[in-house]
């Protein structure tokens, strides 16, 4: 017992780090309303690194691609190449909305993952991926709902509606019901799996502070990038289906 | 989980499952269990009955107890009240995804795509124009072969003019020679004749004397 407390104490600030507080946050006052200051916090620092890195990346494009102007590119081209998988020929309006979605979620998972949050203290709750809080992915999520009518709806107007009958009547409320399924698997789909996987990579730390943890934290960021990759994905996948032309 | 049940559980019991926001209602604290008077926090800690031994057979089986005593339906509530609390939050990150979403197409999307598509239609300009100038070079080639042509033929024709009035200018040259040639042939011939007649002439003249000079000689008995 005495040698087990001792590891644990020379192993303490390794704990510290580790420990994680589930639904816990940080709160700010605005108004009336409440918000959670952790996830407004990094979520700005997601924003600042995208912005920061595109700036710096493609601010004097060159013909003959510099290193970080080409893996801007080579990101650009898989964004349109997923785009165009999905949506189709008319792809290009679309190309701001699913590659934000894709960059935005991915640097907020790999964040999560990576950047050493903890060091910083709040008063309560902790940093971690603004993806890790229920409002931001329902906000995509809800975001991707909106987009999908909207494209639905400039590409046929009313007519739009006439997939809700499609292919009889009878699928009336299982069409309708997809409405609310989509933005309701797309959220907790992401929300649930960086919450699991911070969880999980939480858990085995403080069981195993030293290299046990390191293949599942691999595998924590090959899930992130997944989960942004489906998100983006599907959110065109529904852009595309709701333009496409029923027959 | 089991921890994070157990945790909660205490959360009710002791802060009386508060509704307000900002208190630690539910804390999931896996690594301080060992020492749970170092870090657990303040709140929590000064209104706990159950305070953790620090012994980890009996926190095993506080926590097994209290998972069978714990009722489900209260831990989930209480979880679902922290993990799914939805507030202004999720507006703001509305807001903040659209702004990125349009910065980003400012800084990103847009111009590097432009540029991208530009440097492609311009490369497949210049491949299109390389493939031009393949059938460019082979004209050029049967332009050049063309020319070669006519310069030849014009060569053998320079040449065989050439030819024809060298052999003119020869033949007329041999003409003019034999003209030549036959013109003192003539002449000669002419002197010749001339000089024979003369010869014949005087030969004609000694003839008589010689004669005479013969039958002087023959006929002497004659005489």
């Amino acid at each position: 017992m005495n040698v087990l407390s001792c590891s644990i104490n020379t192993l303490k600030g390794l704990y510290d780090i580790s420990g994680v507080e589930v639904g816990q946050h940080f709160y700010w006052q605005i108004g009336s309303f409440q918000v959670h200051g952790q996830v407004l916090i990094t979520s700005w620092v997601v924003i600042a690194i995208l912005l920061g890195s595109a700036t710096i990346a493609v601010r004097n494009p060159q013909t003959i691609p510099t290193v970080g102007q080409n893996f801007f590119e080579y990101v650009l081209e898989f964004i349109r190449d997923v785009s165009k998988t999905q949506i189709g020929e008319e792809y290009g309006p679309w190309v701001p909305f699913i590659g934000t979605m894709f960059l935005f979620i991915f640097v907020s998972n790999w964040s999560g993952a990576l950047l050493p949050w903890k060091i910083i203290q709040l008063p309560h709750g902790e940093l971690a991926a603004p993806t890790n809080d229920i409002n931001t992915t329902v906000a995509l999520a809800l975001l991707t709902s909106v987009a999908y009518f909207y494209a639905g709806l400039t590409k046929k107007g009313l007519g739009y509606f006439g997939k809700y009958i499609q292919p009889t009547p009878i699928l009336l409320p299982i069409n309708i019901l997809e409405d609310f399924t989509k933005p309701l698997s797309l959220s907790f789909r992401l929300f649930g799996n960086i919450l699991a996987d911070e969880l999980v990579v939480v858990v085995l730390v403080s069981l195993v502070p030293l290299v046990v943890p390191i293949p599942v934290m691999l595998l924590g960021l090959f899930t992130s990038g997944i989960q942004a990759l489906i998100f983006a994905t599907l959110a065109a996948a529904y852009i595309g289906e709701s333009m496409e032309g029923h027959h | 989980m089991a921890n994070m049940m157990m945790s909660s559980y205490k959360a009710i019991i002791t802060s009386s499952s508060s509704t307000i926001p900002p208190s630690p209602r539910f804390k999931l604290s896996l690594p301080q269990i060992p020492f749970p008077k170092l870090s657990l926090p303040k709140s929590l800690k000064s209104h706990n009955p159950l305070s953790l031994p620090s012994n980890l057979k009996s926190i095993s089986v506080i926590l097994a107890s209290s998972l069978v005593i714990a009722p489900p339906s209260l831990a989930e509530e209480i979880e679902k009240a922290s993990l799914f609390d939805f507030n202004l939050t999720l507006p703001i990150m509305m807001a903040e995804f659209l702004f990125l979403m349009f910065a980003l197409d400012k800084l990103y999307y847009s111009p590097l795509g432009k540029f991208m598509d530009e440097r492609d239609s311009s490369i497949k300009e210049k491949l299109n124009s390389v493939k031009d100038t393949s059938s460019e070079v082979k004209q050029l080639e049967d332009q050049a072969a063309a020319i070669m042509k006519a310069a030849r033929a014009e060569i053998s024709a320079a040449l065989n003019k050439m030819k024809k009035e060298t052999q003119l200018e020869v033949e007329q040259k041999i003409g003019e020679g034999r003209k030549k040639v036959e013109a003192e042939l003539q002449e000669a011939l002419a002197s010749l004749e001339k000089q024979k007649e003369e010869t014949i002439k005087s030969l004609d003249s000694q003839i008589a004397a010689l004669s005479d000079d013969i039958v002087k000689k023959v006929l002497p008995v004659s005489n």
